[in-house]
């Protein structure tokens, strides 16, 4: 076990079975950590075993290790499941680079223009994300985008639009999917963005303009670049959980916008191929360690230093 | 000062502001058509009626499910809490091998998909002979939440002053006496937020319940997901809809403002210094 800790000091070593164990507090750390280890990683594990086909959900179907589900995946000709995987991955990008840069005004005017009331406002800006997910894409898909919904009415009342004649593509359509992940991240990704620039160490700007810097190069030249680890750590807080997304197609995406969360999902479904679903589920996991072996220095936790850390 | 020309000043404001509007128009949107009397969600508003609110009280299901995932929602957010206590306590551990493995392992349910977290899950129960229970549930989101519980206690467990401590130990108090009466009321500010947002991310998460509630005893998302399907349950799903939309956002002013007013009075008249500033939107990054 990783927790041979020694912190507590003699006096306080307790007795087990008349073994003196020297645990101090570092062994508080076993309870969590047992917890994310059976069930999390047992999971995971579990999961990987039947990629392999090493395990299997049919009854009575040999096991033995096959790499054939992950050959198929990975290099077969054509593979839909393949092609659902590339195109999740666009939309993700695309959603988690749109969100970056409308979410950086939003930050930028907490930060520098709403001085006062910049809690109270960034609270307003956030609190959309607290309410439940589910009921905000209902929002979007049974009232505001539907072919009588809200957008079409205020089109028609507009006379942009002939009575009756809703835009097609408002709804299951790749806009549909874009613009519902796009309203469903944007409050919580301003946040990284203002930790950055609120901290940020407001001289620098000063002596920048004392230097006689305009405002315009003074932003790219010194606010921009020193605003860049918060700029990272939101495009990757949108990108790592949009990458297994399946609740937005399934309200507002057609047979065609569904993403590879819901290829997952299927194969877990009505007509189960936990073996060939398992390799998908696990692609999806690797997916998103790669992600965070790259961006992941830049998601200053501040836990692994002593220091009390605060921004995200 | 802060380098912003008049100009784009009022640019900014109006690009705010507007990015408000959109985020909260669907919301309204859902609060305004829960009492119109049509029994569809559309245009014209026909008439005022309470008439859905009625319904969705009277639905037994509907209530059953809710009741569901708030005593989840509770017992996740307890759960975690009291884990991310624990983990909290031995990650501030002045010697502790394996640190970064530790930290890495027990944030790890932050970046692990939740669809193949349910779906892992899934396997786990069959694995070990078990059947889909709403206990599985509640395991699988006391897993998603710690992550939350440990990055909001930990900080402020590291910011508390040690010579407190250390001084109820010189008066005569145990170890355990002094965690009971010296740190664990200090820490109340950041347990409070740990349990709402484990508490939050346990009422709203449908993956995971999606794939562990057995189908008789639906979560209130996994209800809410088959019956907006069904048109006639629509209207009476709106209206409850609007009533928790409603309900989160003064809980969520009151706990921030609670905890803000908690932590001035904690650290008395230093409140305007970086550090204080800046937590709020460290608790509220956790999620």
């Amino acid at each position: 076990m990783p927790e041979s800790v020694s912190g507590g000091t003699p006096d306080r070593t307790p007795r087990v079975r008349g073994v003196r164990l020297r645990l101090g507090r570092g062994a508080f750390v076993i309870p969590p950590l047992g917890v994310v280890l059976l069930l999390l990683l047992g999971p995971v594990v579990l999961l990987a075993l039947y990629s392999l086909n090493l395990r299997t959900n049919i009854p009575g179907t040999p096991t033995a290790f096959s790499s054939a589900n992950w050959k198929d995946f990975l290099t077969g000709t054509g593979n839909p499941f393949r092609g659902r995987f590339f195109y999740s991955m666009k939309i993700t990008v695309l959603v988690s680079v749109a969100v970056t840069i409308a979410a950086y005004p939003l930050a930028y005017f907490l930060a520098f223009v709403a001085r006062r009331f910049r809690y109270v406002l960034l609270l307003l800006l956030l609190a959309p994300f607290f309410t439940s997910y589910l009921l905000r894409v209902v929002a979007w898909s049974d009232i505001m985008l539907n072919q009588n919904g809200l957008v079409n009415q205020t089109l028609w009342l507009l006379h942009v639009l002939p009575h009756g004649h809703g835009v097609s593509w408002l709804l299951y359509s790749n806009f549909s999917i874009f613009l519902v992940l796009f309203y469903s991240w944007i409050p919580f990704v301003s946040l990284p963005i203002f930790a950055v620039l609120e901290n940020m160490d407001h001289s620098l700007i000063e002596a920048a303009t004392d230097l006689g810097s305009n405002r315009l190069s003074t932003f790219w030249r010194v606010t921009f670049p020193l605003s860049l680890p918060g700029v990272i750590a939101a495009f990757v807080f949108v990108l790592i959980p949009t990458t297994g997304e399946f609740i937005t197609p399934l309200y507002v995406g057609g047979p065609n916008n569904q993403l590879f969360g819901n290829v997952i999902q299927s194969f877990f479904g009505n007509s189960p191929d936990w073996n060939y679903g398992a390799v998908l589920a696990v692609s999806l996991i690797a997916v998103v360690l790669v992600l965070m072996l790259v961006f992941g220095r830049f998601l200053n936790t501040d836990l692994r230093q002593g220091e009390a850390g605060a921004g995200a | 000062m802060s380098g912003v020309s008049r100009l784009g000043r009022a640019l900014l404001s109006v690009y705010f502001w507007a990015f408000i509007l959109f985020l909260f128009v669907p919301l309204l949107t859902l609060v305004v058509f829960a009492f119109n009397e049509s029994a569809t969600p559309t245009l014209p508003i026909t008439a005022f009626s309470t008439h859905w609110f009625g319904l969705a009280f009277g639905d037994t299901e509907l209530r059953n499910a809710l009741l569901r995932s708030v005593e989840i929602g509770a017992l996740t957010g307890l759960l975690a809490t009291a884990l991310g206590i624990m983990a909290s306590i031995g990650l501030s551990a002045k010697r502790l091998h394996l640190r970064g493995l530790i930290v890495a392992i027990l944030l790890l349910p932050l970046v692990v998909p939740y669809i193949s977290l349910a779906v892992g899950l899934l396997i786990l129960l069959k694995e070990l002979g078990l059947q889909i229970s709403l206990w599985a549930v509640l395991l699988g989101h006391v897993v998603i939440a710690l992550p939350f519980a440990v990055l909001v206690i930990l900080p402020r467990l590291r910011s508390l002053d040690p010579s407190m401590v250390e001084a109820a130990r010189d008066l005569g108090s145990g170890e355990v006496t002094a965690f009971n009466l010296v740190t664990l009321p200090l820490l109340m500010p950041s347990l409070v937020s740990s349990f709402l947002i484990c508490f939050i991310t346990s009422f709203d998460e449908f993956a995971i319940a999606s794939f562990l509630a057995p189908s008789g005893s639906p979560t209130y998302p996994v209800f809410l997901y088959s019956g907006s399907r069904t048109p006639g349950l629509l209207p009476e799903l709106i209206a409850m809809g609007s009533l928790i939309i409603v309900f989160s956002l003064v809980i969520i002013v009151i706990a921030e403002g609670g905890r803000r007013w908690a932590e001035l009075r904690l650290r008395g008249e230093a409140a305007e210094d970086a550090g204080t500033a800046a937590e709020p939107a460290g608790a509220l990054a956790a999620t």
